[in-house]
């Protein structure tokens, strides 16, 4: 069991699930607290992972130096995503980031002096450690928390379920979306900050608007309103088949598949909105006691 | 002979574009949400239209038209399996939008499970010809002009059953308004079958002359990113809109292409399409259509 615990083989599963988990955390602040939509994100993996190994492998700036300017650069191209399309239809939002993930491929697959193109960027440093990767998943879930149950995070989900409500009752929908989009980009770089930092070698390939879609199909396996159904799916989602070794594609067509029998017959999603809280410690305790009868 | 060329493949290419955008507006226009499944339909009628090209080995025409019905066939079933039970029970517009997106994984990853990451071509050569263009050389390929016959043709048939059948009048009464046009008598249902059946055909000629021109592999829908673009800088939702922009899409595509090359060519047009929302977000047509929320 303990040599299990310390093979390489599960530091991988816990590294690539902490990847994963993040990188859903940033899509459920966006889509499941704002309702918009975004099929790009990728790319902002991409840029964390690409900038921060990009300043490792040709300068020698500390570590977590290039991890704030790969913050800073997504949280720039956040911005010029955002800016245009933020105060019109939601639908705008998806297509624009599904257009800015295939430009920033077509320009990482250009750009091979600096980024190594089309082959990848190799040679990155292996600065993620698992308890690296755990930490950070705790702390953003943490934050994350805070986030929903702010003044913020609530003008977010007053926004998603009427946007004209919301804007009448004097809430900037503009100024909250584009704030939730810059959040999610950051969070969302971390996660490619993690990953490259652990794989220590990136392509262009990998950042795909697949790789937004499954993160999307995540936050709904799990429930749009509950962050800790978009945890939970996150993990068993990428952790369990990473644990059996699904043949890659398979695991795809199940989370389709499973998504859409979700949509159709439970489209609130596995936890609709419940939220974990220490809370629900109590009534187990209670219904194992059973000494307050037949509780619901 | 440079404009000559441009002016041509232009054409062409733009011609495919409006396929896609136009199946995209389509469904857009009349269920309000963006339909990413349609790149998978891309994909999926491109295969289709391949095998029954190499292994049946059937006329080009033939295998167009074995795309064509096939794709039909798999926009009703996507309606069917995707969207009919969240359109039943009136849930929200990102239901389908997420169903959509989900509906694109799953049939560009089941064409990856069934026929790898390969590269395949159709075995078909069209060739050309040499033209005199006012004294210049070019080369006119045959692929090319099909591709701009049957892009227009489909268009053609397309506007004549929206303008001068009943279906049409359905069709674009459930654009206007779903209830009333349900309450005066149109079968909803039936009516959006035919529309993902159209939308299916569109995405099958598209698919084919793409697959033709650029190869085969499972990622090729992502092409339908061109169709998405031409309806943003036509205007969303707009068909006429998304034709115009369809087509200057294909010029500056093979401006670009003259001039930058295709590598960077992607990044040009993004950051045109994003001056576009920035400057005119109604895109080129004007039509706006804000959030109803």
């Amino acid at each position: 069991m303990i040599d299990f615990l310390l093979s390489r083989y599960f530091v991988s599963i816990i590294t690539f699930t902490s990847v994963t988990v993040i990188a859903v955390i940033g899509i459920y602040i966006l889509t499941g607290l704002t309702g918009l939509f975004s099929l790009g994100h990728g790319a902002f993996m991409a840029i964390g992972a690409y900038v921060a190994g990009v300043l490792m492998v040709n300068t020698n700036i500390p570590f977590f130096l290039a991890v704030i300017i790969a913050l800073l650069v997504s949280l720039i191209a956040g911005a010029v995503i955002a800016l245009p399309c933020i105060k019109l239809r939601r639908d705008y939002i998806a297509l624009v980031t599904f257009g800015f993930g295939e430009a920033i491929t077509a320009f990482l697959r250009q750009t091979a002096t600096i980024t190594g193109g089309a082959s990848g960027l190799s040679g990155i440093p292996a600065k993620t450690t698992p308890v690296l990767a755990i930490l950070s998943v705790i702390v953003i879930i943490i934050i994350a928390r805070k986030f929903k149950f702010s003044r913020l995070g609530r003008q977010c989900l007053a926004i998603r379920n009427d946007e004209l409500a919301a804007k009448s009752m004097g809430i900037n929908v503009a100024k909250v979306k584009f704030k939730a989009f810059m959040f999610s980009s950051a969070v969302v770089a971390y996660a490619g900050i993690l990953y490259a930092f652990y794989t220590r070698y990136v392509d262009p390939g990998m950042f795909g608007w697949t790789l937004s879609a499954e993160w999307l199909i995540m936050v709904f396996v799990g429930g749009v309103n509950s962050l800790t159904g978009a945890v939970l799916a996150s993990v068993f989602l990428s952790g369990i088949p990473e644990a059996l070794r699904f043949a890659a594609a398979w695991r795809v067509v199940l989370y389709s598949l499973l998504i859409l029998m979700i949509l159709n017959f439970r489209p609130k999603g596995i936890f609709g909105d419940k939220e974990f809280s220490f809370k629900h410690f109590g009534m187990i305790k209670k219904y194992f006691k059973g000494d307050e009868g037949n509780v619901n | 002979m440079f404009i000559a060329e441009l002016l041509f493949y232009g054409l062409s290419l733009g011609a495919v574009y409006s396929l896609i955008a136009v199946g995209f507006a389509l469904i857009f226009n009349i269920l309000k949400f963006s339909n990413f499944a349609h790149g998978g339909f891309i994909t999926v009628t491109a295969y289709v239209g391949y095998i029954a090209a190499s292994i049946w080995q059937l006329p080009f025409w033939a295998a167009l038209l074995v795309a064509i019905f096939f794709g039909g066939i798999i926009g009703v079933i996507s309606e069917f399996i995707a969207f009919r039970r969240i359109r039943n029970t009136k849930g929200p517009i990102i239901y389908y939008f997420v169903s959509s997106i989900t509906l694109g994984i799953l049939l560009e990853s089941l064409i990856r499970i069934f026929f790898g990451t390969t590269y395949y071509r159709y075995p078909y050569d069209f060739g050309g010809y040499l033209m005199n263009v006012f004294g210049n050389m070019m080369w006119i390929s045959y692929l090319d002009v099909y591709m701009l016959l049957v892009s227009l043709i489909t268009l053609a048939i397309l506007l004549f059953i929206l303008y001068k059948t009943k279906i049409g009048l359905a069709i674009r009464s459930l654009a206007s308004d779903v209830d009333t046009a349900k309450l005066m008598g149109v079968d909803v249902t039936r009516i959006i079958q035919i529309v993902f059946f159209v939308a299916g055909v569109l995405a099958a000629v598209s698919g084919v002359f793409l697959a033709i021109s650029y190869n085969l592999y499972p990622a090729l829908g992502q092409i339908v990113v061109k169709g998405f673009i031409a309806s943003v800088i036509g205007g969303l939702g707009s068909l006429g809109g998304a034709v115009i922009g369809a087509l200057l899409l294909g010029f500056v595509e093979i401006f670009l292409l003259q001039t930058i090359g295709s590598g960077f060519s992607p990044i040009v047009i993004f950051i045109i399409m994003l001056v576009f929302l920035l400057f005119r977000p109604r895109g080129i047509a004007g039509v706006y259509v804000d959030t109803k929320a």
